[in-house]
């Protein structure tokens, strides 16, 4: 190396460690930025629509299922029973469709088939689709929440 | 020798053929000539031939210049807005000045690069030209590959519109099923839960600057090391009948001077191969003079087929009614094939066809790409030739699953109709509702 002096250090021990200790507060300055960064991609809040949100008034929903596009999912009714039925494919995320004279739900992309209930039957989808719980909110509109699950047994009665 | 020594030793293989003696001499080398690194003084011979390479490396790197230069141009239009994406584009297309040519190129250029990178892929396996020295630059044109495909991607979603929207829902959706990382994977690259403004400008940014700058280094780097493992492959010695790996060495002696136009000789420059002096051309005008050939034919075909078709614009992006058939890009509907007829049932255990088609089947498919330079133990006499008797078997496997994807993608492309129900080309499909 021409960079190293033609006299040896005094202290050559003292002196590597200086040169350690330079070198590895370069790595962990870029290693610590680089985590920042990395952080940064990860959104800290969500500009969506809430999980949880108003459905019409039950008597808007008339008997059998009812496509909802604007949330992707199904109402469905039977007399005074209710249930929401989640209208995104467990496969790929495609939007599946209700066909009223099979009784079952079709999805577009890939062929999966599901049975009422959500349970599937043919193609390549690997999950039943998800049931939503149901309330209903103060001035009288039903309120779905997405973000929790209940098994298809689930039956909202309105009084 | 110590670990640190080991890494210098690494370090100094991946990143210089030779060591200077002196600073100076380092120096000199590398400030004195402006075009240093572009083009070797002298090529074989042999490497100018059509058909063994059929110029696909240039090819691909013309068809990147291309979509780099009308990529910019079409910057100046576009607004990666969930807003007024769609709108730019239709705008682009029907109002911009010859906005429709520059659209359209860019479009027939991407479709064309994926080919082409995938061709030059296979030219090298069925020449193997990636055994000894040229494994490492084999892993590079993998991960140009993959670039190359995240690219066209990427540029997928810009148009905001239908084709867009649900390509992505199914690309990221996919990307969920990998095991453990996928949900947060799919998280970070959408920038939320679902498709919106943050994964519109995260897929733009990706798009325009990323990608495209991590293809432009590794690019040079495939370049420099083609000139570093001593050209290519149909110039080695191993192909006129030397049987053992060469190191590629500088070779004692020639200087030229570069393009044959500055005066300095200090710059010393490896000879031109093991066929000796008499078997090289001078890159200038003769190289220069080929890829400016290639380059003009790339050109004009792009330019062809954008009269002739021009890029489609489906309505608006429309979260809430999936278009029927929705289908991936061609180049990834045989892994859309894949996924449809992979999902297994064993029992009361359900393994979604988006982790085995999706993720195991490609993922497989690359560690063996990857792999191969490493476990390939055919004669190494054999580099540098096409389809040679030694390597029959491995290269009609590789001929029977580049068949297998083809004949997907053809069905996907021309067969797949409403409800994933197979069609005829020439049989109509039932009319599906295009809005709500």
């Amino acid at each position: 190396m021409s960079l190293t002096p033609a006299s040896q250090p005094a202290q050559p021990e003292r002196r590597r460690f200086l040169q350690w200790i330079g070198q590895w507060s370069v790595v962990a300055a870029i290693v610590t930025q680089l985590g920042g960064v990395v952080r940064a991609f990860v959104p800290r809040v969500l500009y969506e629509p809430s999980k949880k949100f108003k459905l019409g008034k039950p008597s808007e929903y008339p008997e059998g299922v009812t496509f909802v596009p604007m949330h992707r999912l199904f109402v469905a009714r039977e007399r005074n029973q209710f249930h929401v039925i989640s209208a995104t494919c467990t496969h790929l995320g495609c939007t599946v469709e209700w066909k009223d004279k099979l009784a079952e739900f079709q999805c577009p992309c890939h062929g999966s088939k599901f049975k009422a209930d959500g349970l599937p039957f043919a193609g390549p989808a690997p999950r039943p689709l998800e049931w939503y719980p149901l309330s209903v909110s103060g001035d009288g509109f039903l309120v779905v929440d997405s973000g929790k699950s209940v098994p298809p047994t689930y039956r909202f009665a309105i009084a | 020798m110590t670990m640190r020594a080991r890494l210098i030793r690494l370090w100094r293989w991946v990143t210089w053929t030779w060591s200077p003696a002196s600073e100076r001499e380092a120096s000199t080398a590398i400030v004195e000539n402006l075009w240093l690194h572009w083009f070797p003084a002298k090529v074989a011979e042999a490497s100018f031939s059509w058909s063994y390479s059929l110029w696909l490396g240039a090819i691909s790197a013309f068809l990147f210049l291309i979509l780099t230069v009308t990529g910019v141009l079409l910057m100046f239009f576009y607004v990666p807005s969930t807003q007024q994406a769609y709108w730019s584009i239709k705008d682009i297309h029907y109002v911009v000045g010859f906005g429709w040519l520059l659209r359209n190129q860019h479009r027939w250029a991407a479709h064309l690069m994926v080919l082409v990178v995938f061709l030059h892929m296979l030219r090298v396996f069925f020449t193997g030209a990636y055994r000894a020295q040229r494994s490492a630059n084999w892993l590079v044109g993998v991960i140009l590959l993959l670039l190359t495909l995240f690219l066209s991607f990427t540029g997928y979603l810009l148009p905001w519109d239908q084709l867009a929207f649900w390509a992505v829902t199914v690309g990221t959706n996919i990307a969920k099923e990998a095991p453990l990382v996928g949900a947060a994977l799919r998280f970070i690259l959408l920038g939320g839960t679902e498709i919106g403004q943050s994964t519109l400008v995260r897929f733009y940014v990706l798009h325009v600057f990323v990608l495209p700058a991590a293809v432009l280094a590794l690019f040079a780097y495939h370049m420099w090391r083609v000139r570093r493992d001593g050209g290519m492959a149909v110039t080695d010695p191993a192909s006129a009948g030397v049987d053992e790996p060469r190191e590629a060495s500088p070779v004692a002696g020639k200087t030229y001077s570069l393009f044959g136009v500055t005066p300095g000789t200090s710059l010393e420059t490896r000879a031109a191969g093991p066929f000796g002096d008499e078997a090289a051309t001078f890159s200038a005008p003769h190289l220069l003079r080929r890829l400016m050939l290639v380059f003009l034919a790339v050109f004009t075909l792009t330019i062809v087929l954008s009269l002739i078709s021009g890029a489609p614009l489906e309505e608006p992006a429309n979260a809430t009614l999936t278009p029927n058939p929705a289908k991936a890009p061609w180049y990834f509907l045989w892994l859309q094939e894949l996924v449809a007829i992979t999902t297994l049932r064993l029992g009361g255990l359900t393994l979604s066809g988006g982790l085995i088609g999706g993720i195991l089947v490609p993922g497989i498919l690359l560690a063996a790409g990857v792999a191969w330079p490493f476990l390939d133990r055919s004669p190494l006499r054999t580099v540098g030739r096409w389809f040679p008797r030694e390597r029959r078997l491995q290269n009609t496997v590789l001929c029977i699953i580049a068949f297998i994807m083809l004949v997907l993608v053809l069905i996907g492309m021309l067969m797949r109709g409403p409800y994933w129900q197979l069609y005829w080309p020439w049989q109509a499909w039932p009319e599906m509702p295009r809005r709500l």
